[in-house]
């Protein structure tokens, strides 16, 4: 899952959490969970004058963002002093498939 | 040994220097453990301080108490509570103390708090506020030892980095004491309440806590999950264990555990993505 500004939303991105109205909780949704997105409503969602939504997976690249590979590497070393202590491999795991679900199809993709 | 150490203590605890906790919070301890005073006496001290008034006013108006339009600081403050006040005009404080010293440090507080908020909700343990101030303030003592030990300084890092160290042995090696005690001296020197010092001295060590394991055991998790998240800078990059005592005292299992790194994650991406906004306004 991603937080991305509107204008850099695209066709065919799916979003992971509902819109709301003016972008506060306690407004009205205006747009689901799961929806993917078209041209047509990333305009509609421009007038409404909503800022940014969060879709799933990690469509917007940017410098210093790290591919799946790299930030699964990084995860590893944070654990290797504490993998003997057995909640700790149980986190590790949880991290792990965490990371690799919220990555999502892009994860392999390295930056170009 | 002992002798290095309590040298030491009375360098890091000499009180010219130490950052200090605005009067406002030290009147509010007091009046708080006085039966007679009333809560038109606390807001009157609140109200002198207008950076805390209008926090406290934004607090009792927001959405999440169902209440709108409180106008008066007494009126924030019956619906508060005092306890939520007090928290509150010590983590801005805190913010003022640690921001201007290390960014990383700051997120990775920050980002414990959260975590410990969230850990707090999730097993539905009372005075939620309070751990989440500890959360924030656990690591106080590292911005204190960045302060007064600027010469030792290098050295920690060295050893962190060459002998793959965690921040508390390093600073054990090199100082005969680390950031959690020193910590609770600084909390101890504040009159911080027992319920933030024990988290803040024993986040390590969950054992020494004794009237406080919950909340202790609470920050300890809180800072482990924080830190197998990479998120923020802490001193050294690795995932501290998770203690057995914490486990048993919080009652977790891993249904429990799993959730809790769901939500935190979840919580996260709303601040992580936060460069990639800047980014793109400074563009339009």
């Amino acid at each position: 899952m991603q937080k991305i500004p509107l204008n850099l939303a695209a066709a065919d991105m799916v979003l992971a959490r509902d819109i709301f109205k003016n972008d506060s909780p306690t407004g009205m949704p205006i747009c689901g969970k799961g929806t993917v997105l078209s041209d047509s409503l990333i305009s509609r969602l421009q007038q409404m004058g909503v800022q940014s939504l969060y879709v799933e997976g990690h469509p917007v690249w940017q410098e210093g963002d790290r591919c799946l590979s790299e930030q699964l590497a990084e995860l590893e070393k944070r654990f290797s002093k504490t993998l003997d202590n057995r909640y700790n491999a149980v986190l590790l795991d949880m991290y792990r498939s965490h990371l690799t679900t919220a990555m999502g199809d892009n994860g392999g993709r390295t930056e170009e | 040994m002992d002798e290095r150490r309590s040298d030491l203590k009375k360098i890091i605890m000499d009180t010219k220097t130490l950052p200090t906790l605005p009067g406002v919070i030290n009147k509010l301890n007091s009046l708080s453990n006085d039966d007679k005073s009333s809560v038109q006496e606390m807001a009157r001290i609140v109200s002198a301080d207008q950076v805390l008034s209008a926090r406290i006013l934004r607090l009792a108006n927001s959405p999440s108490y169902g209440f709108y339009r409180v106008s008066t600081i007494s009126n924030a403050m019956i619906l508060l509570g005092v306890n939520v006040v007090k928290s509150l005009a010590l983590s801005s404080s805190i913010f003022e103390i640690m921001e201007k010293n290390s960014v990383g440090l700051w997120e990775h507080s920050l980002g414990t708090a959260t975590a410990a908020g969230i850990i707090a909700r999730k097993l539905g343990l009372p005075e939620v506020e309070e751990i989440t101030t500890a959360g924030l303030l656990h690591d106080i003592g590292k911005v204190i030892i960045g302060l007064k030990c600027v010469e030792q300084m290098p050295e920690i890092r060295r050893k962190i980095k060459l002998d793959d160290l965690f921040i508390s042995d390093a600073e054990k090696a090199v100082l005969d004491t680390d950031h959690a005690e020193v910590g609770g001296w600084l909390s101890k020197s504040w009159f911080l309440p027992d319920k933030l010092s024990e988290p803040i001295a024993f986040h390590h060590n969950v054992n020494s806590s004794e009237d406080h394991r919950i909340k202790t055991s609470v920050v300890h998790l809180a800072d482990v999950l924080i830190k197998a998240s990479g998120f923020g800078d802490s001193g050294d990059p690795y995932v501290p264990p998770i203690q057995q005592v914490a486990w048993d005292a919080l009652k977790l299992d891993e249904t429990l555990l799993h959730e809790m790194v769901v939500d935190l994650e979840d919580k996260l991406v709303e601040v992580k993505n936060f460069s990639l906004e800047l980014a793109n306004a400074a563009a339009v």
